[in-house]
């Protein structure tokens, strides 16, 4: 069987090297680019992103590439955020700013307030009956992020706990949204992405 | 439940790792991305690079090391310090695999500016504030490396966490870096800037003194540099022997 070709989104915003490395140690082919017809040749489509909300949501403007993903999502393609990736998804942030995002899943992205910043590794609770995510109960991952996603509950798959429970992993048929860092959340993190793509794609 | 955290440190200089004492005398130790692939099958909870003399001599990050340790397809989150001075060259730093930042040289200078642009590009969980400190009398002295210059904190210094510019401070014991069981936790119970989460680094050898160390509401995680480098799972030894709630599980890797 051949392997699956994930397209990672260069929009200027992301930790490129970190997730391509990833993705090539745990078996996928790996294609970098901004140009849509290179892009719309690709199993999955995979949104990085470290960062602010607004410069990264300007910069998928600016390059037309918010459009494109719209329209990849419109024809049921397999697409993955992580972190700020997975806040662009949604309908608006109010980092910087309200920005609206992509608006691919219901509901925005607000601060921690007083809690800050949510820096380091946490465990998942599984909230929903989706079998893609049940073996990552309690398993440990590396966040790193100020603004959290607030919205629907049937979008929210595993949450994290911060002070109270908010959604670490969200779900809209084939988009999902990841707010840690698989990439860098070893063995746990690489299991989870690959069974994640694996399962996006041949879903 | 959010765990503290075990940073391993590799401290860099002139390229080659090495074994830091006080940041006066030096000793090599290799490759750095060598120790960053053994600190990342170790289960390290961060690793951090710390490259000593990019910002002495102007030189800006080292963006060869970042792409090297990006090959060596590292699965540990990765702080990078060093010669950092401008939003652009943060920028560049995470583009190239970096999770975090670590801000030396560019606190000492009069305008923070180049800070505030970091934290609106990046985020103020990237960024990590870096002091290296000595106690004097009942006060602290803050080193600038490049001219062996102490003074106390800048209103700005503080500024930059009270309005939440920067998400961490490293304290940098730097008088007893590299001697065994020598960190001087007055340091964290005297730092001035309060509610800032604290990491804690320079001659931190002991499981014991970590364990201290970590007790502390105000710290985060505790950076080990030397005494992790020379024995094999140094990383999973030390946290064995710390408190099960307070860090992450040992991990082993496994994935091939």
């Amino acid at each position: 069987m051949s392997k699956l070709l994930v397209g990672l989104i260069d929009y200027g915003a992301g930790n490129l090297a970190s997730v391509r490395h990833g993705l090539l140690h745990i078996g996928f082919n790996c294609r970098i680019s901004n140009d849509p017809v290179v892009l719309s040749t690709c199993d999955l489509l995979l949104l990085p992103g470290v960062g602010a909300f607004r410069p990264a949501m300007q910069a998928l403007k600016a390059s037309g590439l918010d459009a494109f993903l719209v329209q990849q999502a419109g024809l049921q393609r397999p697409l993955l955020g992580l972190c700020l990736g997975m806040q662009l998804l949604t309908e608006s942030s109010e980092e910087g700013g309200l920005t609206e995002g992509l608006g691919l899943i219901p509901g925005r992205v607000i601060h921690f307030g007083n809690r800050r910043w949510h820096i380091g590794w946490n465990s998942l609770d599984c909230v929903s009956k989706d079998l893609m995510f049940e073996h990552s109960s309690s398993e440990t991952y590396y966040f790193n992020h100020s603004y959290y996603y607030d919205g629907p509950r049937e979008f929210q798959m595993c949450t994290a706990t911060f002070g109270e429970p908010f959604a670490a992993i969200i779900r809209r048929q084939k988009i999902i949204g990841i707010q840690f860092h698989p990439e860098k959340s070893q063995d746990a993190g690489r299991r989870l992405l690959k069974h994640m793509i694996e399962g996006l794609c041949h879903a | 439940m959010l765990k503290k955290r075990l940073v391993a440190v590799i401290v860099v200089k002139d390229g080659r790792a090495v074994q830091s004492f006080g940041y006066r005398r030096y000793l090599p130790l290799g490759r750095p991305e060598i120790l960053a692939s053994n600190l990342d099958r170790w289960g390290c909870d961060e690793i951090l690079v710390l490259c000593i003399d990019r910002g002495r001599q102007g030189l800006g990050p080292d963006i060869g090391l970042l792409k090297r340790l990006a090959s060596m397809r590292l699965s540990t989150p990765l702080i990078y310090g060093g010669g950092v001075m401008t939003a652009e060259q943060a920028a560049l730093v995470v583009h190239h695999g970096a999770d975090r930042v670590c801000i030396d040289f560019a606190l000492h200078q009069d305008d923070v500016q180049p800070i505030r642009e970091m934290a609106v590009r990046l985020g103020a969980q990237a960024l990590i504030g870096v002091f290296p400190l000595a106690r004097l009398g009942t006060g602290l002295q803050w080193l600038d490396h490049r001219n062996g210059v102490s003074r106390a904190f800048s209103r700005e210094n503080i500024a930059l966490f009270d309005q939440g510019v920067i998400s961490e401070a490293m304290i940098i014991d730097w008088s007893h870096e590299g001697c065994a069981g020598a960190f001087d936790i007055q340091l964290v119970t005297r730092f001035p800037m309060h509610n800032v989460p604290l990491i804690a680094f320079g001659g931190i050898s002991e499981p014991s003194q970590a364990a201290v160390l970590l007790s502390l509401p105000q710290v985060s995680a505790v950076a080990v540099g030397n005494f992790l480098n020379y024995t094999e799972l140094a990383a999973q030894r030390f946290k064995q022997q710390l408190p099960d709630l307070l860090l992450r599980p040992t991990t082993y890797s496994r994935y091939v």
